[in-house]
């Protein structure tokens, strides 16, 4: 599929809506009335199970073959030093940074 | 501002005008948007978006998450259909945040939190959450003008990231890790006790498994799926039956000072 800017914008709509609707009901269902428990409970795992899907994609995937690949080693190594950083610092700034810093100098000696 | 620095626990000045006693508590988020914005702006560019369309993305969609997600997603061609789909999972975990604040919003008008709804994310919420719960005088007015000053710095930072890349050859491979960086903080972040750790690594595996069976992001959406009902009744059991469990241990962390305002996510 090639995009174009006409196209862009039609996914920026479909984006926003799909991005306002979690955000918007919740707190409009939930200010009038409780949360179910179960929903909170199924909910509170969705995200690191949904981060950890990604980084999985962006280290072990090849974004073509969709076949599972063990070579970036500047990324793994880099990985490692951000959840380091990331557990001592708790800074998202800083975790980014270090992290682009640390894959760039990798890059360079692993190659 | 740097006179404050040696005492920041100062009684705050009862005259300071509201705009500045709520931009003095947005001012770190609004800082570390900018690094993340650029990042975000050059990808943007590069996967074809032009300026204008990476501001309306930045004020429509505000999440670095997701605009990092359209940015890979667009470099590797996927179907619209596939990347709406993963943005809707990627947006879903919003319930979670939208509904932990819903009490400190009781009684707003629904305008009101339509506005309030369309300017949240991860990093705004987190301060807000912290302040509703130990600020007495914080209400939605404040905790709105936060989510405004943090929309702006990003969106212009995403703005300026699009011209740089228009400017320069950026090396993307590098660029692209800053997406991986990013989620790899947001687990750190989640991360409360042993449990948490076996279910990132469930996740793994099957996101691999899955998007190798399915060829296509759809194994991303698939796994999470599976992932996170393991957790849920992983969960579940062992409060049922071994309440003690050590896998229920919370984890402590350094940087204790700081966690406060990261560590309400989990509530």
């Amino acid at each position: 599929m090639n995009w174009n800017s006409t196209q862009h914008f039609w996914l920026i709509i479909l984006g926003f809506f799909v991005a306002f609707i979690p955000r918007f009901f919740p707190l409009m269902l939930f200010t009038k009335r409780e949360i179910p428990e179960w929903f909170n409970e199924w909910m509170k795992f969705v995200p690191v199970a949904l981060f950890t899907a990604l980084v999985v994609k962006d280290i072990f995937i090849d974004s073509e073959s969709y076949q599972f690949i063990f070579s970036k080693y500047s990324e793994m190594i880099a990985a490692v030093i951000v959840v380091v950083v990331a557990y001592r610092t708790r800074s998202m700034a800083i975790s980014v940074i270090i992290g682009l810093i640390s894959v760039f100098l990798l890059s360079m000696v692993i190659a | 501002m740097n006179k404050r620095r040696p005492n920041p626990k100062q009684v705050p000045d009862p005259d300071e005008p509201l705009w500045r006693s709520t931009l003095r508590v947005a001012m770190p988020l609004n800082l570390s948007y900018i690094p993340i914005g650029l990042a975000c702006g050059i990808l943007l560019h590069a996967a074809g978006f032009n300026t204008l369309l990476t501001g309306l993305v930045s004020l429509l969609i505000f999440s670095g998450g997701a605009q990092f997600l359209i940015a890979t997603m667009l470099t590797i061609n996927s179907p619209l259909l596939s990347i709406v789909l993963m943005l809707f999972f990627l947006e879903l975990r919003y319930a979670l945040l939208s509904s932990s604040l819903s009490p400190y919003l009781k009684g707003q008008s629904n305008r009101f939190l339509f506005i309030f709804a369309v300017s949240l994310n991860d990093e705004n919420y987190a301060i807000n959450y912290l302040k509703f719960a130990t600020d007495k005088k914080w209400t939605g007015k404040e905790a709105l003008m936060v989510e405004h000053y943090s929309l702006l710095f990003w969106a212009v930072s995403n703005v300026i990231g699009s011209l740089i890349g228009s400017a320069l050859k950026i090396d993307l491979g590098v660029v692209n890790f800053a997406l991986t960086a990013l989620f790899l903080y947001m687990i750190v972040m989640q991360i409360k006790n042993r449990l948490t750790i076996v279910i990132c690594l469930i996740s793994g595996v099957f996101a691999a498994l899955c998007m190798m069976l399915t060829k296509s992001t759809l194994g991303l959406v698939i796994s999470t799926i599976i992932a996170s009902l393991i957790g849920f009744f992983l969960e579940t059991t062992l409060k049922k039956h071994l309440p003690d469990s050590h896998w229920l241990w919370k984890l402590r962390s350094p940087g204790a000072k700081k966690s406060v305002v990261e560590n309400t996510e989990d509530n």
